[in-house]
C-alpha cells in the first residue's frame, strides 16, 4: 500500500508527460471500476450502464462551467450529486428486476442518457461535444492536474473501501449470495440494492467529472455502451471479488489497449483474445488468481515448516 | 394463539396448491405439517412468510394481520424460517453468515462507514456455539458439509430473535446420526428460547419425536389434525401417506 502510494506520488518526476497522463487516465478508470464493482462484485448486480452515470457527472461539470459560468469547485462538487440523483431515478426502476432483466434495464437507461446527450443540441452540443471547457489555469501548471486526480481518486477509493467493509457492505454481499435468504433476516433487499445503485452512481459521477477536468472536453461517447463494457472489462480483468481488482484491472487494461493500439490497428482482436483467456483460466481475475496462488504457496510453506519441526 | 390462518387459498393456474387452510397454533406449540410430495407444504410455508400472496384468506401473527406483507417485514415481526433447499451465503464465512443476520437483528445493517470486522462478535459466536459451529467459524459456508450447512441456516434464522420458527425439512439429506443430533438440537433450542415451531418433515422419526401436534396436508387441504398417536391410528392418514412400511 505505502509503496504504491509512494510510486504514485513520484510519478511526474520519473515518467514522461504522456506516461503521466496515461496514469492519470488509469486513476480515473480505477475509480469508475471500483464504483461499478460496488454493485457488480459486492452487490451481485450486473450493470451494463455505468457509463451513463459517468457521463452525467462529466456533463454536469462541463455544462456548469460553460453555460452557467459556475465556480470550478461548484461544478466539480455538483457532478456526483447530479449523478446520484439520476442514479436514484434509474435505480428505482432497475432494482425491481433481477439478473438479466436488471442488466437490460441498466443498458436501456444508459442508452436513453446517451440519446439525450446526443440529440439535445441546445443543452449538450450534441455530437460536437463540449470543448475548451474553462479549467482553472493552475491545474495546468506542472503536474498539478495529475495530483488533483490522484488526491480525489485516493479519497474516493478509501471511502469505497470503508463502505465495502462496513455492515452495509456485508449485507450487500449477503444479498449477492442469496437475496431471498437476506430478505428473511428482515433486510429490505430492494432498498439496499437501490442504496448501492445510488452510491455507485455518486462515485461514477466523480470519475466522469474528473475525466472532464482532465480532458478539458466531453463527448456523447462517454455515455456509450462501449464505455460501459470498458468498465466491466476493467472489473473482470482485475477480479470482481477483490477490492483491488478494478484498480489493477484499470492499469492493465489501459496499458494493453495503448500498447497494442500503438503497434496494430487490430487491438480489439488482441483484447478479445485476452478476455477469452481470462474468463477461461482466471475466473476470479488477475487479483483473484494471484491471491489464490499466494495462499496456496503459504499453505505449502506452512506444511513444510510443520514437517521440519516434527 | 400466536399464529392463525383463515381460509387460505392459493391457485397456480388450474392447480389449487392450497385450499381453504385454517390453522390455529398456540404459543409454544410444536407443530409438524406432513403430507405426500406435492401436497402443498412448501407453498403453505411461502404463504405464511409472505413470499407469495394468497388468492383468498388471511394470516394472523400475534393477533395482527400479516397477509400480503413483504417477507422482510414479517421477518422483523418475529418469524424466522429455514428453506427446503439450502439457503445460506456460500461465499461468506460461517461467522459472516451469522454476523450479517445479527447486524439486521440489531438494526446495524445500514451503517456505511464503521468497520464490520469486530462488530457483534460475542452475539455471533454465541449463536455459532449454540448450533455447534464455532470451531468452523472461518470456513466458507459453501464448503461446509451438508448437515453443517443446515445447522448454519438454523443459526441464521435464530439470529433475528424469532418467536415463531418455520423449518422446511430441517433434516433433509442428513445421515441417520446427523438426523438424531439435529432433532435433539432443535428440541433444545426451541425449549431454551421458548419458541413456537412449525415444521415440514418427511422423516417420521423426527415428526413423532418432536411434535405436540400434527397437521396432515393432502392436495392442498388439511385432512387431519391431531396428536402423534392419533395420526398413527388414523386409517385415512395411513392410507394416503404413511404407506405400508409404517403400519
Amino acid at each position: 500500500m505505502i509503496l504504491v502510494s509512494l510510486v504514485l506520488l513520484i510519478v511526474p518526476f520519473v515518467f514522461s508527460r504522456s506516461m503521466v497522463s496515461l496514469i492519470n487516465e488509469m486513476l480515473i478508470m480505477a475509480l469508475a471500476g471500483c464504483a461499478l464493482n460496488l454493485m457488480l462484485g459486492y452487490g451481485g448486480m450486473v450493470s451494463f450502464g455505468p457509463a451513463g452515470l459517468y457521463a452525467v457527472g462529466a456533463y454536469a461539470t462541463a455544462i456548469l462551467l460553460t453555460k452557467y459560468g459556475a465556480p470550478f469547485f461548484v461544478a466539480v462538487l455538483a457532478a456526483p450529486v447530479v449523478a446520484a440523483i439520476v442514479g436514484a431515478i434509474v435505480g428505482w426502476f432497475c432494482v425491481r428486476r433481477s439478473a438479466v432483466y436488471f442488466a437490460l434495464l441498466t443498458l436501456a437507461f444508459a442508452q436513453i442518457i446517451w440519446t439525450i446527450i446526443f440529440e439535445w443540441y441546445d443543452f449538450t452540443n450534441g455530437d460536437n461535444g463540449i470543448v475548451s471547457i474553462p479549467i482553472p489555469e493552475v491545474l495546468y501548471v506542472g503536474s498539478n492536474i495529475y495530483y488533483f486526480s490522484l488526491a480525489i481518486v485516493a479519497v474516493c477509493i478509501f471511502v469505497l473501501w470503508r463502505i465495502v467493509n462496513s455492515p452495509f457492505g456485508a449485507t450487500l454481499q449477503a444479498i449477492r449470495e442469496n437475496p431471498m435468504r437476506t430478505e428473511f433476516i428482515a433486510v429490505p433487499v430492494r432498498r439496499y440494492q437501490l442504496a448501492a445503485f445510488v452510491i455507485s452512481s455518486f462515485f461514477l459521477g466523480i470519475a466522469g467529472s474528473l475525466f472532464c477536468v482532465f480532458a478539458g472536453s466531453v463527448f456523447p461517447d462517454y455515455a456509450h455502451w462501449v464505455k460501459s463494457t470498458d468498465m466491466l472489462v476493467v472489473c473482470l480483468l482485475g477480479g470482481i471479488y477483490n477490492f483491488a481488482g478494478p484498480i489493477v484491472g484499470s492499469a492493465v487494461y489501459i496499458l494493453i489497449s495503448k500498447v497494442i493500439s500503438k503497434n496494430t490497428t487490430y487491438w480489439m482482436f488482441f483484447l478479445g483474445i485476452i478476455i477469452v483467456f481470462l474468463v477461461l483460466y482466471m475466473r476470479n481475475g488477475m487479483v483473484g488468481f494471484a491471491a489464490e496462488k499466494i495462499s496456496r504457496l503459504r499453505n505449502r510453506l506452512d506444511a513444510g515448516k510443520g514437517e521440519d519441526e516434527s | 394463539m400466536i399464529f392463525e390462518t383463515k381460509h387460505l387459498t392459493k391457485k397456480f393456474g388450474g392447480l389449487t396448491a392450497t385450499s381453504d387452510v385454517s390453522l390455529q397454533i398456540g404459543e409454544g406449540e410444536l407443530v409438524s405439517i406432513i403430507g405426500p410430495n406435492g401436497a402443498g407444504k412448501t407453498t403453505l410455508f411461502n404463504l405464511l412468510t409472505g413470499h407469495i400472496k394468497p388468492d383468498e384468506g388471511k394470516v394472523y401473527f400475534q393477533g395482527k394481520e400479516i397477509t400480503g406483507l413483504p417477507p422482510h417485514t414479517i421477518s422483523r415481526m418475529g418469524i424466522g424460517r429455514s428453506f427446503q433447499r439450502l439457503n445460506i451465503f456460500p461465499r461468506l464465512t460461517t461467522f459472516e453468515n451469522v454476523q450479517v443476520a445479527v447486524f439486521s437483528a440489531q438494526r446495524k445493517s445500514h451503517q456505511l462507514f464503521t468497520s464490520a470486522k469486530k462488530m457483534v462478535r460475542e452475539e455471533t459466536e454465541t449463536i455459532l456455539e449454540s448450533v455447534g459451529l464455532l470451531d468452523k467459524r472461518d470456513m466458507k459456508g459453501g464448503l461446509l458439509a451438508h448437515g453443517d450447512q443446515k445447522r448454519l441456516e438454523l443459526g441464521i434464522a435464530l439470529s433475528v430473535h424469532p418467536s415463531l420458527l418455520l423449518l422446511d425439512e430441517p433434516t433433509q439429506g442428513m445421515s441417520p446420526q446427523e438426523t438424531i443430533e439435529t432433532t435433539a438440537l432443535i428440541q433444545k433450542l426451541v425449549k431454551e428460547r421458548g419458541l413456537t415451531l412449525i415444521f415440514v418433515e418427511h422423516d417420521m422419526s423426527v415428526v413423532f419425536g418432536i411434535s405436540d401436534n400434527i397437521r396432515v396436508l393432502h392436495q392442498g387441504k388439511v385432512i387431519f389434525s391431531g396428536k402423534p398417536e392419533e395420526v398413527k391410528r388414523n386409517e385415512e392418514v395411513q392410507r394416503i401417506y404413511l404407506g405400508e412400511e409404517n403400519k
